[in-house]
């Protein structure tokens, strides 16, 4: 028997230190109209909003958990807590973040992040905002850049026109939760013309054992505008499963582009089921790069709208489960209008019993034609422990079009080893070099910073023979 | 019908049949009553209805064709054999491989027979000549549940055509289908399957196979009539070097639906797999097209492809396609592609710059694509008039 390829898990040394939990206010467990109308109290929210809570958590009762993916028997909605603030007021200074707090934020690089001319940090420590700062510059250029909460009452018309319209309560069940108990997130709004150069960011955390995360992120991007999304999540690890039920809504108008990237490394604990959605108009572009590492499960399945003539959707994925993990994952796009063009690159690898699951859809309107789109996605299995699935669906209801599908699975090919062997290049290096050029594609997507963290999280070690 | 009316019914309908059989079938038919008839969302097909028995009185197989020592008889004969036949329908029921396009159906088909042939090829026999079975349907003969077991013994080589076909334009006819196949070591097993049914009538039809070592099992089914059609080929490929292909034509026109899925279950160690698909779509013809490549544990060195064209014609025809690919061992080898659209421009434009007409042009175009497939129906006259139906058909 030859030995099976070996390369290390992520090293998560560094994202599983937790703190101390200290909390000011902490709802009750268990979803009740009283719960949620407490957390609305608690954040001073408008009336809409309760409102809008409330008939939330009634659809959110009436739904069923979703039958198909992944199994989420294990997770007991009643025991998750829902709201939890941390002892810590809304800062605009680094120094008067709580040290402790700072402390998990300083191993995960954010101040550095800062340094490096980022625009701004947006930093969610448990459910709220934390550390907020941006750009004067950006300021001036009349963007705004804030936590959601305040966004509600700042902005109120501007939420209210879009929030949670993109993704309804009705449209599953975790929608619904989210719409009753959404806490935290980030709202950016770039008017028309303005070009944000540098990446927004914000760094995502569930620290609370039994804590949900719940953040909601909106961003509003005018005719013409142009930006850069950055968000990262990493969460300690704890024994009681956890919950991750966030919602993005990105509303890119004319001619406007949005990069939107994601490196989701949530501890091996999480059920993340997470609802991302973007609607694009005339020429918008709409980019997402995504890297799935962590999490129990991840069903995640972001979804691009293009409404408009010529608009644009990239998506560039990559998927690692490892022992014990589930990560169904995919693109979603939706053609709706003519000349649309859709781009789908998505990369998985499974090991150690990891089962890495490809569910995406393409979908052509009636209306949508002379449209283009390719969709692409290769797996790579380390062993055959794992489990490895594509299932991409197309359903096209115009002729005047242009689709093309490709998916593969396999194993490092022998042939490609043999040949980097010929050239002189150790075995080890071979492979190393040929599961480097996988995950290629997306990690030159990736800003700097994250590329790096990339690497740091795959950490891939190659030993052995062939296999 | 109530309870005792249809015991008595499936009593005289084994009347004088295989007492083995019969037993069977009664048992199969309580089953089949227990289930719900299915619905098909995905080509909106939901009031669907199984009519009321008939029988089907024409000869159906080609008596010409049966040669030298190949068994070929007639399911609802009496029949000498009749423990060998059970014996394959049990193995299949019992592991569960006899899912078909619905157990509904599958059950309709084992209880309710009709029709069917039972064709064995004898070891190390080779026949050059392929055996046919031509279902034609008419006024009279308008419901047809055919249920057919081909075997082919250790390094055989054999050819079956399958022809369901009816021409009168109002009878609406109904087809359900189940045909089991079994491939044993080193043989070659070529079906062929033609259904050019009346665009009032609607099909079914169940195809499942095992496939043991270095069997070679080619299934060519067209599609090319029916008001909606519902087939499946589920193929298990057991052993070491077991191999499959399925190379199929769809052709949509009018206000057709087609729920088209086919399987491969990869086993066996270096086993291979190659699904070929290509479509026309026109008019308000919908498709759905499920292929599935599933690898299980084990089937290390194991291989599979799988390909769909689709050609769309008129910007109200409907296209689903799912490609699936399940993978739980490394060392294999799996890929698929889909890709859809319009004729490519380029083609049609060069033909019609040697002056070619637009609509000559396409036709030159589509028949191009599907020659490879056509050319795998090894007799000259079928072969000829499916590429006319499909020319007159394109041409309407």
């Amino acid at each position: 028997m030859s030995k099976k390829t070996y390369v290390e898990d992520v090293n998560r040394e560094i994202f599983d230190n937790k703190d101390k939990v200290k909390y000011k206010f902490k709802s009750q467990k268990g979803l009740t109209p009283e719960v949620i109308k407490e957390i609305s109290r608690e954040k001073n929210e408008p009336e809409w909003m309760t409102d809008f809570r409330l008939k939330s958590l009634e659809i959110y009762q009436d739904k069923k958990i979703p039958e198909w993916g992944a199994d989420i028997s294990d997770l007991d909605m009643d025991d998750i807590i829902t709201y939890i603030r941390p002892d810590a007021e809304l800062q605009s200074d680094w120094n008067e973040v709580p040290e402790d707090i700072k402390k998990t934020f300083d191993s995960l690089g954010i101040p550095e992040a800062e340094k490096k001319s980022l625009a701004g940090v947006g930093a969610q420590y448990d459910s709220e905002v934390v550390y907020h700062n941006l750009k004067k510059e950006l300021t001036d250029q009349g963007v705004i850049y804030m936590d959601m909460e305040n966004a509600v009452k700042e902005y109120e018309d501007i939420v209210k026109e879009h929030f949670m319209k993109l993704i309804t309560p009705g449209d599953h069940k975790f929608s619904a939760l989210h719409g009753a108990v959404w806490s935290g997130g980030s709202f950016v709004y770039v008017p028309a013309g303005v070009n944000v150069e540098i990446p927004l960011q914000s760094y995502f955390r569930l620290n609370a054992p039994g804590a949900g995360q719940f953040e909601h992120t909106l961003i509003i991007l005018e005719e013409g505008a142009e930006a850069h999304f950055i968000e990262g999540c990493s969460a300690p690890k704890y024994s009681v499963n956890n919950l991750h039920a966030g919602a993005v809504e990105l509303f890119i108008g004319e001619g406007a582009k949005l990069r939107y990237s994601t490196i989701e490394n949530w501890s091996r604990n999480m059920y993340n089921l997470n609802t991302k959605r973007a609607v694009v108009e005339k020429d918008g572009v709409i980019e997402w790069v995504s890297g799935s590492f962590g999490s129990k499960v991840s069903m995640l399945y972001p979804m691009s709208i293009l409404k408009g003539e010529r608009a644009r959707a990239e998506f560039t994925g990559i998927t690692f489960a490892a022992e014990g993990q589930y990560l169904d994952t995919g693109a979603q796009v939706i053609h709706a209008a003519p000349n649309t063009t859709s781009n789908v690159n998505s990369r998985s690898i499974a090991k150690d019993g990891g089962h890495a699951y490809y569910r995406g859809l393409l979908k052509v309107t009636e209306k949508a034609h002379h449209s283009k789109a390719t969709v692409s996605c290769e797996s790579l299995m380390l062993d055959n422990e794992s489990h490895s699935d594509t299932l991409p669906i197309m359903d096209l209801n115009n002729d005047n079009i242009d689709i093309g599908h490709e998916a593969k699975v396999g194993r490092i090919s022998e042939e490609s080893i043999f040949y980097l062997m010929s050239r002189g290049i150790s075995e080890e290096e071979a492979k190393a070099m040929i599961v480097r050029g996988f995950v290629e594609p997306i990690a030159k997507e990736l800003p700097l910073e994250y590329a790096v963290e990339l690497n740091n999280l795959i950490n891939l070690e190659l030993e052995g023979t062939i296999g | 019908m109530e309870k005792k009316l249809e015991k008595k019914f499936i009593d005289n309908l084994t009347t004088g049949q295989s007492e083995l059989l019969s037993r069977m079938r009664r048992e199969k038919f309580e089953n089949y009553q227990d289930i719900e008839t299915p619905e098909f969302k995905r080509i909106k097909l939901t009031d669907n209805k199984i009519p009321e028995y008939r029988p089907y009185n024409k000869n159906y197989l080609k008596d010409n064709t049966v040669h030298g020592s190949i068994v070929v008889k007639k399911m609802t004969d009496s029949l000498n054999n009749e423990k060998e036949i059970i014996e394959y329908f049990n193995y299949f029921s019992d592991s569960e491989l006899d899912s078909g396009i619905d157990k509904k159906y599958t059950l309709l088909a084992e209880s309710l027979y009709n029709a069917g042939l039972f064709i064995k090829a004898p070891a190390g026999e080779k026949f050059s000549i392929p055996i046919e079975a031509v279902y034609e349907f008419d006024k009279k003969n308008k419901f047809l549940i055919d249920n057919n077991l081909i075997v082919a013994e250790a390094n055989s080589n054999l050819t079956v055509v399958f022809d369901y076909r009816l021409n009168d334009k109002n009878t609406e006819a109904f087809h359900n289908g189940l045909t089991r196949i079994v491939v044993k070591e080193g043989a070659v097993l070529n079906i062929i399957k033609v259904q050019r049914l009346n665009d009032k009538s609607t099909n079914f039809d169940t195809n499942i196979s095992v496939v043991e070592n270095n069997g070679e099992l080619n299934f060519i089914p067209i599609e090319i009539g029916a008001k909606s059609t519902i087939t499946s080929s589920e193929n298990n490929l057991l052993d070491d070097g077991s191999s499959a292909s399925i190379s199929s034509i769809y052709f949509g026109d009018g206000d057709r639906k087609m729920d088209l899925s086919y399987r491969m279950n990869h086993s066996g160690r270096h086993s291979s797999s190659q699904i070929e698909t290509k479509g026309v779509l026109k008019d308000r013809s919908e498709k759905v097209f499920r292929g599935d490549l599933y690898f299980k544990k084990g089937a290390v060195l194991a291989n599979g492809s799988e390909r769909e064209e689709v050609l769309m014609l008129d910007p109200t025809v409907k296209s689903d396609s799912i490609p699936a690919l399940f993978t739980e061992e490394d060392n294999v080898e799996g890929e698929h592609a889909v890709s859809a659209g319009q004729l490519d421009e380029n083609r049609l434009f060069y033909l019609m710059s040697r002056g070619m007409d637009e609509k000559k042009a396409k036709m030159l175009v589509i028949e191009a694509s599907f020659n490879p497939i056509f050319e795998k129906i090894p007799l000259n006259d079928l072969k000829g008039s499916v590429i006319n139906e499909v020319k007159h058909r394109l041409e309407s």
